[in-house]
């Protein structure tokens, strides 16, 4: 059946091919299950169905190598404090890679990542996407091409996933349009990619923390944007889950090529993870590059404040206790 | 789960999601809530000073003569002479009675819709159309219009004719007015580099308190008592002796209103994620809070111009509602489009028949009361009954 599909998907580009087969694999469990229950003309239905969304998905994405994302000699505060938090930093998120936002509390990784996504304005500065000011996006099209996830979200009680990613859909949708087949496809789509499949009619009242998570990510998958910001997608989840939402992370870097920005609390998750690195000590860029030249002894210990040993090849790090301030 | 896929490339099934919000709980809601209107609004329109019998009640209400007769309609909605053969019984219970019952049902639909975009826009469930400081502004306004104002006559010349507008012609007007000015005051006290819930709510408050206090300041200023008494049913809503008149004044304001509200479900619900999500979905959060504050107002406004301020209607309704079929706007606003009415309806049953039923007195009290006594303690089981309370 596999072979079929990718057979009906040839007219994409090779480099997206291969994305295709990658999500095949994952889609024919998916499969094997519906033919338990239903005809095997339907299962052939279902896997047609998913399969030309991912063409769609493939397409949607006009640039092959990502979008560039930077923030500009940026400054950063918020009103009523004199000192703003960031105070002119640069940032590049390099295109369809992921790079990790870290740093000890305070050092201003989510005041950055507000101002990168919008949220606050910067008092100096600008922010670029794809080489144009997001400032001159209408809200609408900024959210089309860019999408955070806050750290800490609500939401109504009665809540149901299936409608909680459909809001994902907003910023593609008149005030007053129903849902089209492409809104529809990019729902199915997102709740596949977050895994949630098998939530989608739960109460999101009703779910873990970690299951909520992940809901929510696939809230800002619908809203199938080029640059992904995320504001520490894993803190209080369990291992499980911290492992399932930098799996999606991967997944969207490897397959969409979208640019993710991720603040991370855990540094040696950021080490796995990452393709880049952005450490911030104080509201100022300490380091910026490849994890395995950012994250060394000196740097955790000026910036971390912690005495650690950094293995390479495979890079690991392995914090060993806290250092005194003075030292 | 794996039907799900190919669901939606089905047309069948796409008929079926488009009326996906219709399910049992709303059906069952909203037929309850016509029940409850008809068979008030059918006691309402039985009893009265002028006795008639059930049947003949029920033959004037289904007297062919006023149902299809465009003269009849066009006294009623264009405000025309009733023309004549319409008989005693048809003329009392269409003429004075119905307008009552229709009137309850647009108030009871206005203030519903009102207090769920204002618990949507503040995020609170325990907020109501009076919340950004409507009431008291309108209140203000009253005491202002029948104390200050009293005998005064506004005198316009147009092209052929004068209009003179007396106080109780002019009263509706400036009631909502003051509604709507006093709402204007609130958003500008709480904007600082933009508004939030809790300001807005906090500016309300304060508002709410100076006027409230301008307002009872007024009441030693009244000369006669029938004054204080036209005050009091005004600011605690009623609709004793409404006409079709009334009728004219709220249906195109509901129109509108309503039909934006409508529309709307879908702000309204990316509202209830919070200001974060919403911004971060490409919601102007600032513009969209304000056009659906104004949207509630307008409909509280409309439902102050006719029957004054109805407490506890625009704060029960929604908690209701959302009690029995959950957050989604959509359902919610359509839910208090029934809800309202029959609350409304069955509370004025309660204002115009009840001193009647209890010793026999002709007088009436304010349906505003009847509310609070229904609704207040509604409220309170509610609230002993639900775990949490307060943010939705």
């Amino acid at each position: 059946m596999t072979d079929e599909d990718t057979g009906a998907s040839s007219t994409v580009t090779p480099a997206s091919g291969d994305a295709d087969a990658t999500s095949e694999s994952g889609d024919a469990s998916a499969n094997g299950d519906a033919s338990v229950s239903t005809e095997a003309a339907t299962s052939e239905n279902i896997t047609e169905t998913v399969n030309a969304s991912i063409v769609d998905a493939d397409s949607l994405t006009d640039d092959p190598e990502g979008v560039p994302f930077t923030g500009d000699d940026l400054v950063i505060g918020y009103p009523g404090t004199e000192e703003p938090v960031i105070d002119d930093e640069s940032v590049v998120a390099a295109p369809g890679e992921v790079t990790a936002l870290v740093g000890p509390n305070g050092s201003g990784k989510s005041t950055l990542l507000k101002g990168l996504a919008d949220q606050i304005e910067p008092d100096a500065g600008s922010v670029l996407l794809d080489g144009r000011d997001i400032g001159d996006f209408g809200s609408k099209a900024l959210a089309r091409r860019l999408g955070l996830l806050s750290q800490e979200n609500v939401a109504p009680d009665g809540l149901t996933v299936e409608k909680l990613v459909t809001h994902g859909r907003y910023p593609h949708r008149g005030a007053f349009d129903g849902l089209t087949d492409d809104d529809r496809a990019a729902i199915d789509r997102a709740i596949d990619l977050a895994g949630v499949d098998h939530l989608r009619d739960r109460d999101l009242g009703s779910l873990s923390g970690g299951q909520k998570q992940l809901v929510w990510i696939a809230m800002v998958l619908a809203q199938e944007t080029d640059v992904l910001l995320l504001d520490e997608p894993t803190t209080f989840l369990d291992m499980h889950h911290q492992l399932q939402v930098m799996g999606i992370v991967e997944t969207l870097r490897d397959e969409a090529e979208m640019t993710i920005v991720v603040v991370l609390h855990d540094v040696e998750q950021a080490a796995r993870f990452a393709d880049y690195i952005i450490a911030l000590d104080d509201g100022a860029v300490y380091d910026w590059g490849p994890p395995e030249d950012v994250l060394t002894e000196d740097l955790l210990a000026d910036v971390f404040a912690v005495d650690a040993t950094v293995d390479h090849d495979p890079l690991r790090v392995s914090p060993q206790r806290a250092l005194d301030a003075d030292e | 789960m794996a039907e799900d896929i190919p669901a939606s490339a089905e047309p069948t099934t796409d008929r079926d999601e488009r009326f996906a919000w219709l399910d049992r709980s709303l059906a069952t809601l909203c037929l309850g809530s016509v029940i409850i209107v008809l068979v008030a609004g059918f006691v309402q329109v039985r009893f009265g000073t002028y006795d008639m019998s059930w049947g003949a009640a029920f033959s004037a209400l289904t007297d062919e003569a006023i149902w299809f007769n465009r003269g009849t309609w066009e006294a009623f909605l264009l405000g025309e002479r009733l023309p004549e053969g319409v008989s005693i019984e048809s003329r009392i219970v269409w003429a004075q009675r119905v307008p009552r019952v229709v009137v309850a049902v647009f108030v009871g639909m206005n203030l519903a819709v009102s207090g769920a975009i204002f618990q949507a826009v503040t995020r609170n469930e325990l907020a109501s159309p009076f919340i950004l400081g409507v009431s008291s502004g309108a209140g203000l306004m009253i005491l202002l219009t029948l104390v200050v104002l009293s005998g005064f006559t506004l005198v316009i010349p147009l092209a052929l004719t004068t209009v003179t507008l007396t106080t109780s012609a002019l009263l509706p007007l400036f009631a909502a007015l003051g509604g709507i000015v006093a709402f204007g005051l609130v958003y500008m006290i709480a904007w600082k580099n933009g508004t939030s819930p809790v300001r807005l709510v906090l500016a309300g408050v304060v508002v709410g308190m100076v006027f409230t206090s301008l307002q009872r300041a007024l009441f030693f200023f009244a000369q006669d008592i029938a004054v204080v008494q036209q005050a009091i049913a005004w600011t605690t809503g009623s609709i004793t002796g409404v006409q079709w008149e009334e009728v004219r004044i709220i249906l195109p304001s509901t129109v509108v209103a309503m039909g934006i509200a409508l529309l709307s479900a879908r702000q309204l619900n990316v509202l209830l994620l919070g200001e974060k999500t919403a911004s971060s979905l490409g919601m102007n959060v600032e513009r969209t809070r304000f056009a659906l504050s104004a949207v509630a107002v307008l409909a509280a406004a409309a439902s102050i111009a006719v029957a004054g301020i109805v407490s506890f209607v625009g704060l029960v309704v929604p908690h209701v509602v959302r009690n029995l079929i959950g957050s989604d706007y959509k359902r919610l606003i359509i839910g208090c489009l029934f809800a309202g009415p029959a609350l409304m309806v069955a509370a004025d049953v309660g204002a115009r028949l009840g001193p009647l039923a209890l010793n026999g007195s002709m007088g009436q009290i304010p349906v505003g009361i009847v509310t609070g006594l229904v609704g207040g303690p509604y409220f309170l089981y509610l609230m002993r009954k639900k775990e949490a309370v307060g943010d939705i």
